[in-house]
Protein backbone atom coordinates (compact mmCIF):
# COMPACT_ATOMS: atom_id res chain seq x y z
CA UNK A 1 0.00 0.00 0.00
CA UNK A 2 1.36 3.50 -0.93
CA UNK A 3 1.44 6.00 1.98
CA UNK A 4 -0.80 8.54 2.47
CA UNK A 5 0.67 10.30 5.06
CA UNK A 6 4.51 10.48 5.73
CA UNK A 7 6.19 12.40 9.02
CA UNK A 8 9.71 12.69 8.98
CA UNK A 9 11.75 13.73 12.08
CA UNK A 10 8.75 16.56 12.22
CA UNK A 11 8.37 18.51 14.93
CA UNK A 12 5.87 21.26 15.74
CA UNK A 13 6.05 23.81 18.29
CA UNK A 14 2.57 26.78 19.26
CA UNK A 15 3.15 30.04 18.98
CA UNK A 16 4.25 31.41 22.15
CA UNK A 17 5.63 27.80 23.77
CA UNK A 18 8.71 26.69 24.50
CA UNK A 19 7.68 23.33 24.80
CA UNK A 20 7.43 21.42 21.25
CA UNK A 21 3.65 19.87 21.02
CA UNK A 22 5.27 17.01 18.80
CA UNK A 23 8.93 15.88 18.17
CA UNK A 24 11.07 14.32 16.15
CA UNK A 25 7.72 12.69 14.48
CA UNK A 26 9.01 9.32 12.14
CA UNK A 27 5.67 7.32 11.07
CA UNK A 28 3.86 6.40 7.53
CA UNK A 29 0.16 6.01 7.12
CA UNK A 30 -0.66 3.87 4.53
CA UNK A 31 -4.00 3.62 2.07
CA UNK A 32 -6.31 1.34 3.79
CA UNK A 33 -4.95 1.40 7.51
CA UNK A 34 -6.59 2.24 11.08
CA UNK A 35 -4.14 4.11 13.24
CA UNK A 36 -5.42 4.56 16.69
CA UNK A 37 -3.60 7.26 18.55
CA UNK A 38 -3.55 7.42 22.18
CA UNK A 39 -2.00 8.81 25.10
CA UNK A 40 -2.67 11.02 28.14
CA UNK A 41 -4.91 13.89 27.99
CA UNK A 42 -2.24 16.90 26.31
CA UNK A 43 0.35 14.07 24.74
CA UNK A 44 -0.12 15.59 21.31
CA UNK A 45 -2.83 13.57 19.85
CA UNK A 46 -5.22 16.38 18.70
CA UNK A 47 -2.53 18.95 17.51
CA UNK A 48 -0.75 15.31 15.31
CA UNK A 49 -4.46 15.33 13.18
CA UNK A 50 -4.20 18.94 12.94
CA UNK A 51 -0.63 18.76 11.63
CA UNK A 52 -1.11 15.39 9.51
CA UNK A 53 -4.52 17.49 7.81
CA UNK A 54 -2.14 20.62 6.66
CA UNK A 55 -3.88 22.79 9.22
CA UNK A 56 -1.01 23.15 11.52
CA UNK A 57 0.45 25.60 11.53
CA UNK A 58 -0.94 27.04 8.13
CA UNK A 59 -4.07 28.13 10.21
CA UNK A 60 -3.57 27.71 13.70
CA UNK A 61 -0.25 29.02 13.48
CA UNK A 62 3.25 27.66 15.27
CA UNK A 63 5.91 26.31 13.83
CA UNK A 64 6.43 23.35 12.21
CA UNK A 65 10.20 21.54 11.32
CA UNK A 66 10.90 18.06 9.42
CA UNK A 67 9.41 16.65 6.71
CA UNK A 68 5.25 16.24 6.75
CA UNK A 69 4.48 14.42 3.18
CA UNK A 70 0.50 14.70 2.96
CA UNK A 71 -0.32 12.48 -0.35
CA UNK A 72 -3.55 12.87 0.09
CA UNK A 73 -5.50 14.12 -2.43
CA UNK A 74 -8.74 14.98 0.21
CA UNK A 75 -8.18 14.75 3.53
CA UNK A 76 -11.29 15.61 6.06
CA UNK A 77 -10.99 16.15 9.65
CA UNK A 78 -13.62 15.95 12.70
CA UNK A 79 -12.89 17.51 15.34
CA UNK A 80 -14.40 16.82 18.98
CA UNK A 81 -16.54 19.11 19.63
CA UNK A 82 -19.65 18.93 17.02
CA UNK A 83 -21.19 22.20 17.80
CA UNK A 84 -18.05 24.10 16.43
CA UNK A 85 -18.08 22.56 13.44
CA UNK A 86 -21.01 23.71 11.82
CA UNK A 87 -20.91 26.11 8.86
CA UNK A 88 -23.33 28.14 10.17
CA UNK A 89 -24.47 29.12 6.65
CA UNK A 90 -26.88 26.30 6.22
CA UNK A 91 -30.37 25.28 7.81
CA UNK A 92 -30.90 21.59 6.82
CA UNK A 93 -28.37 18.77 8.00
CA UNK A 94 -28.81 17.69 3.78
CA UNK A 95 -27.26 21.43 3.21
CA UNK A 96 -24.55 21.22 5.92
CA UNK A 97 -23.59 17.38 4.91
CA UNK A 98 -23.63 18.99 0.95
CA UNK A 99 -21.11 22.57 2.25
CA UNK A 100 -18.07 20.69 1.21
CA UNK A 101 -19.24 19.05 -2.03
CA UNK A 102 -20.81 22.19 -3.15
CA UNK A 103 -16.99 23.76 -2.27
CA UNK A 104 -15.22 21.43 -4.31
CA UNK A 105 -17.95 22.34 -6.87
CA UNK A 106 -19.65 18.52 -7.86
CA UNK A 107 -22.54 18.38 -10.07
CA UNK A 108 -26.29 18.94 -8.03
CA UNK A 109 -27.01 15.12 -8.68
CA UNK A 110 -23.95 13.62 -7.66
CA UNK A 111 -23.74 15.63 -4.38
CA UNK A 112 -27.57 14.27 -3.59
CA UNK A 113 -26.06 11.03 -4.40
CA UNK A 114 -23.25 11.57 -1.88
CA UNK A 115 -25.19 13.35 0.63
CA UNK A 116 -27.94 10.74 0.79
CA UNK A 117 -25.54 7.85 0.79
CA UNK A 118 -22.92 9.32 3.78
CA UNK A 119 -26.29 9.83 5.68
CA UNK A 120 -27.74 6.59 5.54
CA UNK A 121 -24.44 5.23 6.62
CA UNK A 122 -24.45 7.24 9.78
CA UNK A 123 -28.42 6.28 10.19
CA UNK A 124 -28.79 10.24 10.31
CA UNK A 125 -31.40 10.39 7.06
CA UNK A 126 -33.88 11.15 8.84
CA UNK A 127 -32.61 13.92 10.49
CA UNK A 128 -32.16 15.75 6.33
CA UNK A 129 -34.74 17.93 7.19
CA UNK A 130 -33.58 19.28 10.82
CA UNK A 131 -32.20 22.52 11.46
CA UNK A 132 -28.71 21.73 12.53
CA UNK A 133 -28.85 23.76 15.47
CA UNK A 134 -31.53 21.82 16.92
CA UNK A 135 -30.09 18.81 16.96
CA UNK A 136 -28.63 16.75 20.40
CA UNK A 137 -24.86 16.04 20.73
CA UNK A 138 -25.20 12.73 19.18
CA UNK A 139 -27.10 13.78 16.23
CA UNK A 140 -24.63 16.43 16.04
CA UNK A 141 -21.57 14.41 16.03
CA UNK A 142 -22.96 11.77 13.37
CA UNK A 143 -24.03 14.67 11.13
CA UNK A 144 -20.10 16.49 10.72
CA UNK A 145 -19.08 12.62 10.20
CA UNK A 146 -21.27 12.51 7.62
CA UNK A 147 -19.99 15.43 6.44
CA UNK A 148 -16.40 14.51 6.55
CA UNK A 149 -17.60 11.75 4.32
CA UNK A 150 -19.26 13.16 2.17
CA UNK A 151 -16.10 14.99 0.86
CA UNK A 152 -14.99 11.49 -0.21
CA UNK A 153 -11.81 11.96 1.82
CA UNK A 154 -8.59 9.42 1.48
CA UNK A 155 -7.56 10.57 4.89
CA UNK A 156 -9.64 10.75 7.06
CA UNK A 157 -8.77 12.40 10.60
CA UNK A 158 -10.94 12.02 13.68
CA UNK A 159 -10.60 13.50 16.75
CA UNK A 160 -12.38 11.71 19.51
CA UNK A 161 -15.19 10.60 17.35
CA UNK A 162 -17.22 9.37 19.79
CA UNK A 163 -17.56 11.28 22.39
CA UNK A 164 -21.09 12.55 22.32
CA UNK A 165 -22.31 9.15 21.17
CA UNK A 166 -24.50 6.00 22.91
CA UNK A 167 -22.44 2.85 23.23
CA UNK A 168 -24.84 1.67 20.44
CA UNK A 169 -24.00 4.50 17.92
CA UNK A 170 -20.57 4.59 19.33
CA UNK A 171 -19.71 0.29 17.84
CA UNK A 172 -21.53 1.50 14.48
CA UNK A 173 -19.50 4.27 14.01
CA UNK A 174 -16.28 2.21 14.40
CA UNK A 175 -17.72 -0.36 12.20
CA UNK A 176 -18.32 2.14 9.63
CA UNK A 177 -14.86 2.94 9.86
CA UNK A 178 -13.70 -0.30 8.98
CA UNK A 179 -15.75 0.30 5.74
CA UNK A 180 -14.51 3.44 5.28
CA UNK A 181 -10.84 1.68 5.30
CA UNK A 182 -12.08 -0.90 2.77
CA UNK A 183 -12.91 1.72 0.49
CA UNK A 184 -9.51 2.51 0.71
CA UNK A 185 -9.01 5.84 2.66
CA UNK A 186 -6.34 5.87 5.16
CA UNK A 187 -7.49 7.07 8.78
CA UNK A 188 -6.21 8.57 11.84
CA UNK A 189 -8.22 8.18 15.08
CA UNK A 190 -7.22 9.84 18.44
CA UNK A 191 -9.48 8.43 21.01
CA UNK A 192 -9.05 7.46 24.56
CA UNK A 193 -11.53 4.88 23.83
CA UNK A 194 -9.27 1.84 23.90
CA UNK A 195 -11.57 -0.90 23.59
CA UNK A 196 -13.42 0.01 20.74
CA UNK A 197 -10.11 1.10 19.12
CA UNK A 198 -8.74 -1.77 19.70
CA UNK A 199 -11.33 -3.52 17.86
CA UNK A 200 -11.19 -1.51 14.58
CA UNK A 201 -7.06 0.06 14.10
CA UNK A 202 -4.98 -2.39 12.16
CA UNK A 203 -2.41 -0.37 14.20
CA UNK A 204 -1.69 1.58 16.85
CA UNK A 205 0.29 4.31 18.16
CA UNK A 206 0.74 5.68 21.72
CA UNK A 207 2.21 9.55 22.25
CA UNK A 208 3.90 10.88 25.57
CA UNK A 209 4.33 14.62 25.40
CA UNK A 210 4.61 14.76 21.65
CA UNK A 211 6.74 12.03 20.91
CA UNK A 212 5.22 8.18 19.61
CA UNK A 213 6.48 6.30 22.42
CA UNK A 214 4.94 2.80 21.06
CA UNK A 215 4.04 2.06 17.47
CA UNK A 216 3.00 -1.95 16.38
CA UNK A 217 -0.34 -3.63 16.43
CA UNK A 218 -3.37 -2.19 17.38
CA UNK A 219 -3.85 -5.61 19.53
CA UNK A 220 -0.49 -4.91 21.34
CA UNK A 221 0.07 -1.28 21.70
CA UNK A 222 -3.60 -0.37 22.76
CA UNK A 223 -3.38 -3.78 24.72
CA UNK B 1 -37.30 39.82 17.45
CA UNK B 2 -34.54 40.35 15.09
CA UNK B 3 -33.81 37.65 11.97
CA UNK B 4 -35.27 35.21 9.44
CA UNK B 5 -39.07 34.09 10.62
CA UNK B 6 -40.22 30.96 8.23
CA UNK B 7 -43.14 31.81 6.62
CA UNK B 8 -44.99 31.89 2.89
CA UNK B 9 -45.56 35.79 2.45
CA UNK B 10 -44.77 37.47 -1.09
CA UNK B 11 -41.20 38.38 0.26
CA UNK B 12 -40.49 35.16 1.63
CA UNK B 13 -41.35 33.64 -2.03
CA UNK B 14 -39.36 36.08 -3.71
CA UNK B 15 -35.59 35.97 -4.94
CA UNK B 16 -34.05 37.49 -2.11
CA UNK B 17 -32.29 39.70 -4.04
CA UNK B 18 -35.57 41.61 -4.42
CA UNK B 19 -36.72 42.52 -1.03
CA UNK B 20 -32.74 43.33 -0.44
CA UNK B 21 -32.86 45.78 -3.53
CA UNK B 22 -35.92 47.21 -2.38
CA UNK B 23 -34.75 47.95 1.18
CA UNK B 24 -31.68 49.02 -0.16
CA UNK B 25 -33.67 51.74 -2.60
CA UNK B 26 -35.35 52.65 0.54
CA UNK B 27 -32.40 53.23 2.30
CA UNK B 28 -30.36 55.63 -0.44
CA UNK B 29 -33.97 57.16 -1.25
CA UNK B 30 -34.61 58.35 2.45
CA UNK B 31 -31.35 59.70 2.75
CA UNK B 32 -32.05 62.11 -0.34
CA UNK B 33 -35.23 62.82 0.27
CA UNK B 34 -34.89 66.06 2.45
CA UNK B 35 -38.28 67.15 3.52
CA UNK B 36 -40.72 65.50 6.00
CA UNK B 37 -43.03 64.31 3.26
CA UNK B 38 -41.28 62.46 1.57
CA UNK B 39 -39.69 60.71 4.08
CA UNK B 40 -42.84 59.80 5.74
CA UNK B 41 -43.92 58.24 2.72
CA UNK B 42 -40.73 56.37 2.45
CA UNK B 43 -41.28 55.33 6.18
CA UNK B 44 -44.99 54.24 5.08
CA UNK B 45 -43.37 52.53 2.32
CA UNK B 46 -40.67 50.82 4.56
CA UNK B 47 -44.03 49.43 6.74
CA UNK B 48 -45.71 48.00 3.35
CA UNK B 49 -42.30 46.22 2.86
CA UNK B 50 -42.29 44.19 6.09
CA UNK B 51 -46.32 43.96 5.86
CA UNK B 52 -45.81 41.88 2.77
CA UNK B 53 -43.16 40.06 4.58
CA UNK B 54 -45.80 38.69 7.16
CA UNK B 55 -43.73 40.17 9.45
CA UNK B 56 -44.69 43.64 10.49
CA UNK B 57 -46.45 41.71 14.13
CA UNK B 58 -43.05 40.65 14.61
CA UNK B 59 -40.58 43.84 13.92
CA UNK B 60 -42.52 46.47 15.04
CA UNK B 61 -41.39 45.78 18.93
CA UNK B 62 -37.91 46.05 18.15
CA UNK B 63 -38.08 48.77 15.53
CA UNK B 64 -40.30 50.73 17.83
CA UNK B 65 -38.09 50.04 21.15
CA UNK B 66 -35.13 51.69 19.03
CA UNK B 67 -37.05 53.98 17.13
CA UNK B 68 -38.55 56.09 20.07
CA UNK B 69 -36.09 56.77 22.06
CA UNK B 70 -34.07 58.09 19.06
CA UNK B 71 -37.36 60.35 18.07
CA UNK B 72 -37.52 61.21 21.64
CA UNK B 73 -33.83 62.81 21.51
CA UNK B 74 -34.44 64.26 18.26
CA UNK B 75 -37.73 66.23 18.91
CA UNK B 76 -35.55 67.84 22.08
CA UNK B 77 -32.42 68.10 20.32
CA UNK B 78 -33.66 69.85 17.33
CA UNK B 79 -37.74 70.73 18.26
CA UNK B 80 -36.63 72.37 21.33
CA UNK B 81 -33.18 73.58 21.67
CA UNK B 82 -32.74 74.36 18.07
CA UNK B 83 -32.28 77.43 15.77
CA UNK B 84 -34.66 80.24 15.55
CA UNK B 85 -37.20 80.97 14.54
CA UNK B 86 -39.01 79.63 17.81
CA UNK B 87 -42.91 79.46 18.16
CA UNK B 88 -44.26 78.84 21.76
CA UNK B 89 -46.52 75.73 21.23
CA UNK B 90 -48.21 75.28 25.08
CA UNK B 91 -45.39 75.53 27.31
CA UNK B 92 -43.11 75.01 24.88
CA UNK B 93 -40.65 77.30 22.88
CA UNK B 94 -40.64 74.88 19.54
CA UNK B 95 -38.42 75.51 16.91
CA UNK B 96 -39.43 75.21 13.45
CA UNK B 97 -36.37 74.48 11.49
CA UNK B 98 -35.24 72.40 14.24
CA UNK B 99 -38.32 70.53 14.14
CA UNK B 100 -38.81 69.81 10.55
CA UNK B 101 -35.04 68.57 10.99
CA UNK B 102 -36.13 65.89 14.03
CA UNK B 103 -39.28 65.24 11.50
CA UNK B 104 -36.68 64.09 8.46
CA UNK B 105 -34.12 61.81 10.87
CA UNK B 106 -36.72 60.14 12.75
CA UNK B 107 -38.70 59.05 9.41
CA UNK B 108 -35.47 58.07 8.03
CA UNK B 109 -34.53 56.27 10.86
CA UNK B 110 -37.91 54.88 11.08
CA UNK B 111 -38.05 54.00 7.30
CA UNK B 112 -34.57 52.22 7.48
CA UNK B 113 -35.67 50.10 10.73
CA UNK B 114 -39.04 49.08 9.20
CA UNK B 115 -37.66 48.03 6.13
CA UNK B 116 -34.32 45.73 7.14
CA UNK B 117 -35.86 44.49 10.12
CA UNK B 118 -38.67 43.46 8.06
CA UNK B 119 -36.41 42.01 5.09
CA UNK B 120 -34.08 40.19 7.56
CA UNK B 121 -36.89 38.36 9.03
CA UNK B 122 -38.33 37.19 5.20
CA UNK B 123 -35.01 36.99 3.55
CA UNK B 124 -33.99 33.10 4.08
CA UNK B 125 -29.99 33.50 4.80
CA UNK B 126 -29.73 29.51 3.91
CA UNK B 127 -31.75 30.79 0.44
CA UNK B 128 -29.82 34.36 0.04
CA UNK B 129 -26.36 31.71 0.23
CA UNK B 130 -27.72 29.85 -3.04
CA UNK B 131 -28.35 33.06 -4.75
CA UNK B 132 -25.29 34.20 -4.30
CA UNK B 133 -23.94 30.77 -4.92
CA UNK B 134 -25.73 31.08 -8.12
CA UNK B 135 -24.08 34.30 -9.08
CA UNK B 136 -20.54 33.28 -8.02
CA UNK B 137 -20.30 35.98 -5.48
CA UNK B 138 -17.08 34.80 -3.91
CA UNK B 139 -17.45 33.09 -0.64
CA UNK B 140 -15.57 35.45 1.71
CA UNK B 141 -18.16 38.27 0.52
CA UNK B 142 -21.34 35.59 0.81
CA UNK B 143 -19.83 34.35 4.41
CA UNK B 144 -19.70 38.10 5.94
CA UNK B 145 -22.75 39.37 4.49
CA UNK B 146 -24.72 36.16 5.79
CA UNK B 147 -22.90 35.48 8.96
CA UNK B 148 -24.02 39.31 10.19
CA UNK B 149 -27.66 39.04 8.92
CA UNK B 150 -27.80 35.52 11.29
CA UNK B 151 -25.31 37.70 14.40
CA UNK B 152 -28.34 38.49 16.42
CA UNK B 153 -29.90 35.24 16.64
CA UNK B 154 -27.17 33.59 17.02
CA UNK B 155 -25.79 35.47 20.02
CA UNK B 156 -29.23 35.68 21.65
CA UNK B 157 -29.29 31.39 21.47
CA UNK B 158 -25.59 31.59 22.78
CA UNK B 159 -26.40 34.16 25.46
CA UNK B 160 -29.52 32.71 26.51
CA UNK B 161 -27.41 29.31 27.01
CA UNK B 162 -24.79 31.21 29.36
CA UNK B 163 -27.53 32.48 31.10
CA UNK B 164 -29.32 29.24 31.90
CA UNK B 165 -25.50 27.69 33.11
CA UNK B 166 -24.71 30.69 34.72
CA UNK B 167 -28.69 30.69 36.81
CA UNK B 168 -27.56 26.65 37.58
CA UNK B 169 -24.28 28.13 39.19
CA UNK B 170 -26.35 30.93 41.81
CA UNK B 171 -26.49 33.18 39.33
CA UNK B 172 -29.29 35.96 40.23
CA UNK B 173 -31.09 38.37 37.40
CA UNK B 174 -33.90 40.24 39.44
CA UNK B 175 -33.26 42.47 42.28
CA UNK B 176 -31.70 46.40 42.03
CA UNK B 177 -30.32 48.08 39.29
CA UNK B 178 -27.05 47.92 40.96
CA UNK B 179 -27.13 43.87 40.98
CA UNK B 180 -28.29 43.37 37.53
CA UNK B 181 -25.93 45.68 36.28
CA UNK B 182 -23.56 43.35 38.39
CA UNK B 183 -25.16 40.23 36.65
CA UNK B 184 -24.09 41.68 33.32
CA UNK B 185 -20.39 40.40 33.70
CA UNK B 186 -21.21 36.61 34.08
CA UNK B 187 -22.82 37.13 30.89
CA UNK B 188 -21.47 39.32 28.33
CA UNK B 189 -17.65 37.90 29.06
CA UNK B 190 -18.67 34.41 28.14
CA UNK B 191 -20.35 35.36 25.34
CA UNK B 192 -17.44 37.49 24.01
CA UNK B 193 -14.77 34.76 24.74
CA UNK B 194 -17.04 32.29 23.36
CA UNK B 195 -17.81 34.52 20.39
CA UNK B 196 -14.22 34.57 19.81
CA UNK B 197 -13.09 31.45 20.22
CA UNK B 198 -15.84 30.27 17.77
CA UNK B 199 -14.54 32.12 15.23
CA UNK B 200 -11.27 30.66 15.15
CA UNK B 201 -12.80 26.93 15.18
CA UNK B 202 -15.16 28.21 12.90
CA UNK B 203 -12.11 28.91 10.12
CA UNK B 204 -10.99 25.28 10.31
CA UNK B 205 -14.59 24.19 10.44
CA UNK B 206 -15.08 25.84 6.64
CA UNK B 207 -11.75 25.40 5.55
CA UNK B 208 -11.53 21.26 6.27
CA UNK B 209 -14.89 21.31 4.60
CA UNK B 210 -13.05 23.06 1.00
CA UNK B 211 -14.50 26.90 1.54
CA UNK B 212 -11.34 28.08 0.26
CA UNK B 213 -11.49 25.67 -2.61
CA UNK B 214 -10.41 27.61 -5.89
CA UNK B 215 -13.71 25.86 -7.30
CA UNK B 216 -17.00 27.13 -8.25
CA UNK B 217 -18.84 26.33 -5.76
CA UNK B 218 -22.16 24.76 -6.69
CA UNK B 219 -25.63 25.68 -6.23
CA UNK B 220 -27.56 22.78 -4.84
CA UNK B 221 -31.50 24.67 -5.04
CA UNK B 222 -30.62 28.31 -6.72
CA UNK B 223 -34.02 30.34 -5.69
CA UNK B 224 -36.17 30.93 -9.20
CA UNK B 225 -36.34 34.24 -10.44
CA UNK B 226 -38.57 36.42 -12.40
CA UNK B 227 -38.48 39.35 -15.56
CA UNK B 228 -40.70 40.85 -13.11
CA UNK B 229 -38.90 40.95 -10.25
CA UNK B 230 -35.58 41.61 -12.57
CA UNK B 231 -37.07 44.72 -13.71
CA UNK B 232 -38.32 45.71 -10.10
CA UNK B 233 -34.62 45.77 -8.80
CA UNK B 234 -33.50 47.80 -11.94
CA UNK B 235 -36.32 50.15 -11.23
CA UNK B 236 -34.92 50.47 -7.84
CA UNK B 237 -31.58 51.26 -9.21
CA UNK B 238 -33.20 53.67 -11.63
CA UNK B 239 -35.42 55.32 -9.04
CA UNK B 240 -32.25 55.35 -6.42
CA UNK B 241 -29.99 56.91 -9.43
CA UNK B 242 -32.58 59.35 -10.91
CA UNK B 243 -33.32 60.85 -7.06
CA UNK B 244 -30.05 61.15 -6.21
CA UNK B 245 -28.71 62.88 -9.49
CA UNK B 246 -31.53 65.68 -8.41
CA UNK B 247 -30.06 66.13 -4.88
CA UNK B 248 -26.57 66.58 -6.55
CA UNK B 249 -28.01 69.12 -8.88
CA UNK B 250 -29.65 70.85 -5.66
CA UNK B 251 -26.36 70.74 -3.94
CA UNK B 252 -24.21 72.24 -6.57
CA UNK B 253 -26.88 74.91 -7.33
CA UNK B 254 -25.69 77.85 -5.53
CA UNK B 255 -22.19 76.64 -6.94
CA UNK B 256 -23.84 76.93 -10.62
CA UNK B 257 -25.35 80.71 -9.36
CA UNK B 258 -22.04 81.62 -7.97
CA UNK B 259 -20.03 80.50 -10.96
CA UNK B 260 -23.07 82.08 -13.51
CA UNK B 261 -22.50 85.33 -11.57
CA UNK B 262 -18.59 85.35 -12.15
CA UNK B 263 -18.92 84.99 -15.47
Amino acid sequence: MSAVLRFADASFRYAGEQTPALAALDFEVAAGEIVALTGAPGSGTSTLLLVAGGYAPRLVGGTLSGLVELAARAPAIVFATPWTQLTGLCHTVFAEVAFGPCSHGLPAGRIREIVTRQLERLDAGHLAERDPATLSGGELQRVIVASALALEPDLLLLDDPAAELDPAAADALYDLLKEVAREGAAILVATPDIDRAARSATRGIRLDAGRVIADGPASEVLA
Amino acid sequence: MIGYRPGHSLLHRAHPYTPLAVAAALLCLVFAARAPGPVFVLAGAAIMLALAGGSLGYVVRPALTLALPTWVLLLVLHGLLGPDPHHMVGPFSVSAPGLTRALVLGGRITAILFAFLGVLAAVSPARLVEAMTEREVPFGAMYLLVSTLTLVPRLRARAAQILEAQQCRGLKLGGSPVARVRALGPLVLPLVLGALMEVDEQVLALDTRGASSAAARTALEPPGDTTAEWVLRMLCVVWVLAAWSARLLQLLEPLRARLLTLL
